[in-house]
């Protein structure tokens, strides 16, 4: 192989990993946002907070996070204020 | 062989739409619930989720989860009047948000209770009043004031605290080998002050001490 051809595949090897370390760093820091509200979210319902790092898996964590506030029971209550039911 | 590869590519478009729909319906179903699990309206909670199929983009629900994250919920406010069993608000229906501790009016003044307590048993009688806020129980008296003796070897020095405040006393346990009983009940340091107004039977070590209103 010449040395021409061993020059292109460690640069495209060298971009390569960069950007999948961007990607990495993007995606972190995009669930790090969606983790901080829901971590408050998940304490105030009554579940422990680190429900919420459920944002690092990419696709569905989101969606499994959504699903446990959704259709779980709140330990801490839910629903409008006993009073203004009647 | 190019309309063929056409086709391929929006079918794929067509599938991936389809699974973002679906993804985006289910994530409107789940925000619906979730709101209404904090006492706002459901479709609130839909709607924020909806708001992506808008111009807007994503950026306005990100908002709205901040936003929802660090709110005041409806939810909480109910659990607050239902702990002390205050009657509705005349404001039931507000907006979300709105206060609702004007329902809790203070109480009255007139039924100040200006009695003193009685600690007696084991050979000693200990009177006290709310005129101290606080009074240590020590089996030793060291001349400090507001020390209440109990001369008992099982009995620390200092073995309790006791707080007085507005017609209440609370005792707190500060360690001691002897232990702490309120009615039966352990007392540990680690519980802090309890409030033992309607308690009849308090135990110091191995001295029993019934208490009474003069």
């Amino acid at each position: 192989m010449p040395d021409t051809a061993y020059y292109m595949l460690s640069w495209l090897l060298g971009i390569g990993s960069f950007v999948l370390l961007m990607l990495a760093v993007a995606h972190v820091v995009v669930a790090l946002v969606l983790i901080i509200p829901t971590w408050r979210i998940c304490v105030r319902a009554g579940f422990s907070g680190a429900w919420s790092l459920l944002h690092l898996v990419p696709m569905v964590g989101s969606f499994v996070v959504m699903a446990i506030l959704a259709f779980g029971d709140w330990p801490n209550g839910e629903g409008k204020p006993v009073a203004q039911r009647s | 062989m190019m309309g063929i590869d056409l086709a391929a590519v929006l079918g794929l478009f067509g599938l991936t739409s389809a699974f973002a729909l679906v993804a985006l319906v289910l994530a409107a179903w789940m925000c619906w619930r979730i709101a209404d699990k904090a006492g706002l309206p459901g479709w609130a909670g839909a709607a924020a989720i909806l708001l992506t199929l808008t111009g807007i983009g994503s950026l306005v629900s990100l908002i709205l989860l901040w936003v929802f994250a660090f709110m005041r919920w409806p939810r909480d406010g109910g659990v607050r009047l239902a702990a002390v069993g205050a009657p509705a608000p005349a404001s039931a229906g507000a907006p979300a948000g709105a206060p609702v501790s004007p329902a809790l009016a203070p109480p009255a003044k007139a039924l100040a209770d200006r009695r003193g307590w009685t600690l007696a048993g084991g050979g000693v009688t200990l009177a006290f009043d709310d005129g101290r806020a606080a009074y240590t129980l020590t089996g030793e008296g060291s001349g400090a004031p507001g020390e209440l003796v109990v001369s008992d070897p099982s009995v620390g020095r200092p073995h309790a605290r006791l707080l007085t405040a507005a017609g209440r006393i609370g005792l707190e346990d500060l360690g001691t080998p002897g232990g702490t009983l309120i009615d039966g009940a352990r007392l540990l340091p680690s519980h802090g002050p309890r409030d033992i107004t309607a308690v009849r039977v308090i135990k110091l070590g191995n001295v029993e001490l019934a208490l009474s209103r003069t």
